[in-house]
């Protein structure tokens, strides 16, 4: 009995934790959803080239994973300013009978930088790792692994910064602003296109951070992108388009439903739990979890 | 201040301005009238930069600002309150405004001027913490107006205030128009409510099928037979 007690608290901890880097992840996804209107499809890549970013800092530099972070956010930022200005705003401009070219365009990207990484690195397994990777933290008799821990308190840091980014500065607002009714922030003599880029940018830079502080706890290939792609989208529809908490607390709800499942399904069929709730969300709350805090 | 010369806008293949001439003078109150679809809000929106010219030139203070983009069309001091207020819904009614003051001049001015707008709107520092999406039509133009005074305009664009709301709310809407085209700011408004803005505006314009019809002083416009006929039913 006192084990089946331990097993689901460390279960339910490990899966928030987790959650709580998920969410970074699919906030940066959020919130370029929400100013360009298209899913980024390219999203998890960057997570991935963010990875690759931190593990040639640490493997190359002995630079601390949680150190090179800080150098793969303005990285994967001016990646993303790039990208942006330069590829996905021509089809912008361009009047198209798909608007979904924009999306078509975010999928192109993502195999360009799969493959690019590729072939720099192959596809081996990497992993880095550091004096405290394999640490564990006990409460009572729960084991939380550290790195679960830290990762968790950063991502939560970043969100509460990115929080207060967005509803205190000028530039946060205007991006909420842009997001809500774009000719309406022009006439406020908002600069729709530079806040458009620097939104991608942004994204990109929490894909990164998202990336870095999973990167003690995953292996990192080039096609492990495709994952963070899946998860960031089911975290945005579970937490309602263009919605940053939504997409915050749809993380964490995310995290908790694959630990739980992992542990009393099985582990290979995790990600299937995510998947399920997705199909369950799109058929019975196709507003996601915003549209129950809304009225 | 304000001079719209001879513009074309068509949108794609789809021409709807033809040779549109028309001009603001620092201080005045102009109304540009018309039926649906005649044209008023794309002039709007060419002026402020969200359409292109095809032909034709716009100036400001002197300044071409026909190939000007959007926010720099702003910058410039011309602000644009749109149609159907466009607000921002998700943001408390305090996020919209200060939206309204981004530019150094306003944003120094920033306090000062939204104590002004809560004296002229109270309704508005009541509620300054509830979500504009939240507010009724006629607090939600109010805001729309506080937005747009924000910026501390030199031309201040309106289109349609009246639209959908309560007579007696156009009217309490329309006089604070006057009084702030009263305080100095220059006002170029669109309308369809036609009787009682010509009573209130300086001069006026016609528009019809995109083209400018007639123009003149409100009262003469007012007992304009064709003006009469096609908008006043009499």
């Amino acid at each position: 009995m006192e084990d089946a007690w331990i097993k689901f608290g460390q279960t339910v901890i490990c899966g928030i934790l987790l959650g709580g880097m998920y969410s970074l992840i699919a906030i940066g996804m959020t919130l370029i959803m929400g100013v360009m209107k298209i899913v980024n499809l390219a999203h998890g890549a960057l997570v991935m080239v963010g990875m690759y970013v931190v593990y040639i800092c640490a493997t190359n530099y002995g630079i601390d994973p949680y150190i090179g972070m800080f150098i793969a956010m303005p990285v994967l930022f001016f990646l993303g300013c790039l990208i942006q200005k330069y590829m996905i705003n021509r089809l912008v401009e361009v009047d198209s009978i798909l608007p979904e070219n924009q999306v078509l365009l975010t999928v192109g990207i993502m195999l360009v930088l799969t493959e690019g990484i590729r072939l720099f690195f192959k596809s081996d397994y990497r992993s880095v790792v550091t004096s405290y990777s394999s640490d564990t933290l006990y409460i009572g008799a729960m084991s939380i692994s550290v790195p679960l821990v830290i990762g968790f308190i950063i991502a939560m840091a970043f969100t509460f910064l990115l929080h207060m980014f967005l509803t205190k500065s000028d530039l946060g607002k205007s991006i909420r602003a842009t997001a809500q009714d774009r000719d309406a922030a022009i006439f406020m003599g908002v600069n729709s296109s530079k806040i458009t880029m620097i939104t991608f940018g942004l994204g990109a830079a929490l894909a990164a951070a998202g990336g870095s502080l999973l990167l003690p706890l995953f292996y990192l290939f080039p096609d492990v992108g495709h994952l963070f792609t899946a998860k960031s989208f089911i975290i945005t529809i579970l937490g309602g388009l263009g919605s940053t908490w939504g997409a915050a607390i749809g993380g964490l709800v995310i995290g908790l439903s694959e630990s739980l499942g992992a542990t009393y399904i099985s582990m290979g069929y995790k990600d299937v739990v995510g998947l399920v709730m997705f199909i369950l969300v799109l058929l019975f709350l196709p507003g996601g979890i915003r549209s129950l805090v809304k009225r | 201040m304000l001079r719209v010369t001879n513009i074309d806008v068509a949108y794609k293949d789809v021409q709807v301005l033809w040779d549109v001439t028309f001009e603001v003078n620092q201080g005045e109150f102009v109304a540009l009238l018309g039926a649906n679809g005649a044209g008023k809000t794309t002039t709007l929106n060419a002026i402020s930069g969200l359409l292109k010219v095809k032909k034709g030139s716009i100036e400001f203070l002197g300044k071409d600002i026909t190939q000007l983009p959007g926010y720099k069309i702003a910058e410039l001091g011309i602000i644009h309150v749109p149609e159907g207020r466009r607000l921002f819904p998700e943001m408390t009614v305090r996020e919209n405004l200060e939206m309204g003051s981004l530019f150094p001049e306003a944003k120094a001015k920033r306090k000062d001027t939204m104590k002004k707008i809560f004296e002229q709107f109270p309704i508005l520092e009541e509620k300054q913490y509830k979500e504009a999406g939240t507010l009724s039509g006629g607090q939600q133009q109010m805001l729309a107006l506080g937005r747009g005074l924000m910026a501390l305009p030199k031309l201040l664009i309106l289109d349609e205030p009246s639209l959908g709301l309560a007579p007696v709310l156009v009217t309490q809407i329309f006089e604070q128009i006057k009084e702030i085209n009263n305080e100095g700011v220059t006002v170029l408004q669109v309308e369809q409510n036609v009787v009682q803005t010509l009573k209130m505006c300086h001069r006026a314009y016609v528009l019809e099928n995109g083209k400018i019809y007639t123009q003149g002083t409100g009262e003469k416009l007012l007992n304009d037979e064709h003006i009469k006929q096609a908008y006043l039913g009499i």
